[in-house]
C-alpha cells in the first residue's frame, strides 16, 4: 500500500513536473487511469489531514482543560477553608454581640449578663419574629450550676433554653460563660438573683 | 520563463499544488479551531480574573461585617475604630426596611488599565447592625464610630461609617468633648481645610451641613433634638441620631431610623411580657399599658415623628425609674 502510494505520488509529481515543463495537458489527462488515481490519492490525504487536525485539536483542548482544572483546584482549594474561618470569626464575635442585645441582656449596663425572663419569653411565640434576625444558626443557653441532668425549658426546674435553631445540620458550636439573672422580691426587698450559665452559638460548617 | 512563486518551492509542496487564490480546507480548519481556542483561553482567563475579584471583594465585605462587631459601643458611651485598605476601595451600603430590615454591604475595587470602579462583590447582609453612611463610600481609610440608640431603653448600637474629613463649627460642648475624647482623626473642631465637609451648628457661612437644635424642655443642650439640613434633604433627629444625620445620606438615615423604631416597638412588646412575669413574682410594675401604647406608636413611625416620640420616651423613662422592679 505504502509502495503503491509512493509510486502514485512519484508518478503524480513526474506528471506535474512534465505539465510545468510543457507536456501537453490533453495527452496527460487522456489517460483516464492516471486521472482517477490522482483524485483518490488527493482525497485520502485530505481526509487524513483533517483527522490528524481534529485529533490534535481535541488533544490541545483536553490538555488546556486539564491544566485549567488543575489550576482552579489549586486556586480554590483554600476558598472553603477561608469561608469557614470567616464563619468562625463571625460566631466568636457574635457571642458578645448576642449577649449584649437588648432582647436577651439583663439590664443594659453589663456585658455577658442574660435576663432569664427575656429568655423565657423568647422561647414562646415572640421568638418567631426573630428567626431571620439572628446572625447565627443556633442559640442555646445552659445553666451550668448546679450540674445535673439537662431539662429543656419551659418546664419545672429547667436549665436549658433553646432560643433559636435554624434546623441546619453540620453546625459547629462556640460558647462563652454568662450570668443568667432575674429580679426577685423577698421580704419587700428587691435584688438580682444570678446563676452561672453558658451561651452557645452555632455556625454552619461546610465539612 | 515564468518565475516560480514562493509556495511553489519545495518547502511548501501542499500549497504549491494549489491554484493561485485557493484556500485549503486544512488552513481554514486550523484558523477556525485556533481562533476558538484562543478566544476560549482569553474569555476563560478574563472570567477567572473576574471570579477571583468577586471572591476577594466578597471576603472583604464579610470581614468588614465582622470587624464592625468589636467597634460597636456596647455599654460604652461611644467607640471609634479605623479600617485601612491597601488600595482605593468603595464600600456600598444599601438599606432595606422589611421586617427588622438589613444593611447590605458590598465592596468594589478599581480594576483594569484605566482603573475604573469594577463590579462590586457579593453583598453581605447584616440584620442586627445599623450602619449609617453614604450609599457609596470611597477611600483607603474608613473611620467607624459607634454610639448607642436609646429610646428610652437601649435598642442597639448605631455604626457611623465614613471616609471623608469633617469640620464641626461651633458644636455644643458635649459633642466637642466626645470628639476630642475619642480622638477621631477625621473630625475636626477647628482649623478647617478646604477639602473638609463643614458642619455648622446654628449659624455659619459656607456650610455644607447645617444643624439646628430645637430642644427646649428637659434637655441638657438645645441640640438634643433638632434638624440637620443638607443639599440632599432635611433630617429630624434626637440624641445620638445627630451623628447619624450628619454622616449619612438621607435615604440611608431614614431607612435605618425606621428599622430602629421597628425594633424599639418589638422590644416594648418583649418588656410588656416581662412585666407580666415579674408581676407574677410579686415584683409589681405598672408599665405594661404604657409599653403597649409605646409599641403601637413606634412600630410604624418614621424620622418625622422622632421629636414628638422623644417626649413620650422621656416620660416612659421617668415612669420606669420610679418603679420598684425596673424593666430596664
Amino acid at each position: 500500500m505504502v509502495r503503491a502510494l509512493s509510486f502514485l505520488e512519484k508518478k503524480h509529481r513526474t506528471s506535474r513536473f512534465m505539465f510545468f515543463f510543457f507536456v501537453e495537458k490533453k495527452k496527460f489527462l487522456a489517460s483516464r487511469k492516471n486521472y482517477n488515481s490522482l483524485a483518490i490519492l488527493k482525497n485520502n490525504k485530505a481526509q487524513m489531514k483533517i483527522q490528524q487536525m481534529a485529533f490534535m485539536i481535541l488533544a490541545v483542548f483536553l490538555f488546556f482543560i486539564l491544566v485549567g482544572l488543575f489550576f482552579l483546584s489549586i486556586e480554590f482549594r483554600g476558598l472553603r477553608q477561608k469561608a469557614m474561618l470567616l464563619q468562625e470569626e463571625s460566631a466568636v464575635s457574635s457571642l458578645k454581640v448576642i449577649s449584649d442585645m437588648a432582647e436577651i441582656n439583663f439590664d443594659s449596663s453589663e456585658t455577658l449578663v442574660l435576663d432569664e425572663d427575656k429568655l423565657r419569653i423568647l422561647l414562646g411565640d415572640f421568638g418567631k419574629y426573630y428567626e431571620t434576625f439572628w446572625p447565627v444558626s443556633s442559640i442555646k443557653v445552659y445553666k451550668i450550676y448546679p450540674a445535673g441532668e439537662i431539662i429543656k425549658c419551659p418546664s419545672l426546674n429547667c436549665n436549658y433554653y433553646e432560643i433559636y435553631n435554624s434546623g441546619q445540620k453540620n453546625v459547629k458550636e462556640y460558647s462563652t460563660y454568662v450570668s443568667i439573672c432575674r429580679k426577685i422580691k423577698e421580704f419587700s426587698y428587691v435584688y438580682d438573683k444570678c446563676e452561672i450559665g453558658k451561651l452557645v452559638v452555632g455556625v454552619k460548617t461546610n465539612e | 520563463m515564468k518565475k516560480r512563486n514562493f509556495f511553489q518551492s519545495s518547502m511548501f509542496p501542499l500549497l504549491a499544488r494549489k491554484k493561485r487564490g485557493e484556500f485549503g480546507f486544512v488552513w481554514l480548519f486550523a484558523i477556525i479551531a485556533g481562533g476558538a481556542i484562543l478566544f476560549l483561553a482569553i474569555y476563560g482567563s478574563v472570567k477567572f480574573g473576574e471570579t477571583k475579584k468577586f471572591q476577594s471583594d466578597t471576603e472583604i465585605a464579610k470581614t468588614l461585617a465582622i470587624l464592625t462587631d468589636p467597634m460597636q459601643a456596647s455599654f460604652a458611651e461611644g467607640s471609634y475604630g479605623k479600617i485601612s485598605f491597601r488600595e482605593e476601595t468603595r464600600i456600598n451600603n444599601i438599606c432595606f426596611k422589611e421586617d427588622f430590615g438589613k444593611n447590605d454591604i458590598s465592596i468594589s475595587t478599581k480594576s483594569g488599565i484605566v482603573k475604573e470602579w469594577g463590579k462590586s462583590g457579593g453583598a453581605i447582609s447584616v440584620h442586627n447592625k445599623y450602619i449609617f453612611s453614604k450609599e457609596k463610600n470611597e477611600g483607603k481609610d474608613f473611620y467607624v464610630f459607634s454610639k448607642p440608640f436609646e429610646f428610652p431603653y437601649k435598642v442597639n448600637d448605631m455604626i457611623f461609617l465614613m471616609s471623608e474629613d469633617y469640620c464641626l463649627l461651633n458644636p455644643p460642648e458635649y459633642i466637642s468633648e466626645e470628639i476630642i475624647g475619642l480622638r477621631i482623626p477625621n473630625i475636626k473642631i477647628s482649623n478647617c481645610s478646604d477639602s473638609d465637609t463643614v458642619v455648622c451648628f446654628g449659624k455659619g457661612n459656607n456650610c455644607d451641613i447645617m444643624v439646628y437644635g430645637v430642644c427646649m424642655t428637659d434637655c441638657n443642650s438645645i441640640y438634643e433634638e433638632g434638624t440637620v439640613e443638607k443639599k440632599e434633604g432635611t433630617m429630624k433627629y434626637k440624641g445620638n441620631l445627630i451623628y447619624a444625620a450628619i454622616f449619612s445620606e438621607p435615604n440611608i438615615y431614614e431607612c435605618n431610623v425606621e428599622r430602629l423604631l421597628q425594633r424599639t416597638g418589638k422590644i416594648a412588646e418583649l418588656l410588656s411580657e416581662k412585666a407580666d412575669l415579674i408581676n407574677a413574682r410579686d415584683c409589681n410594675t405598672n408599665l405594661k399599658p404604657d409599653l403597649l401604647i409605646w409599641k403601637g406608636l413606634t412600630e410604624n413611625a418614621t424620622s418625622e415623628n422622632i421629636i414628638l416620640l422623644n417626649q413620650i420616651s422621656k416620660k416612659l423613662n421617668r415612669l420606669n425609674a420610679g418603679e420598684l422592679c425596673r424593666l430596664w
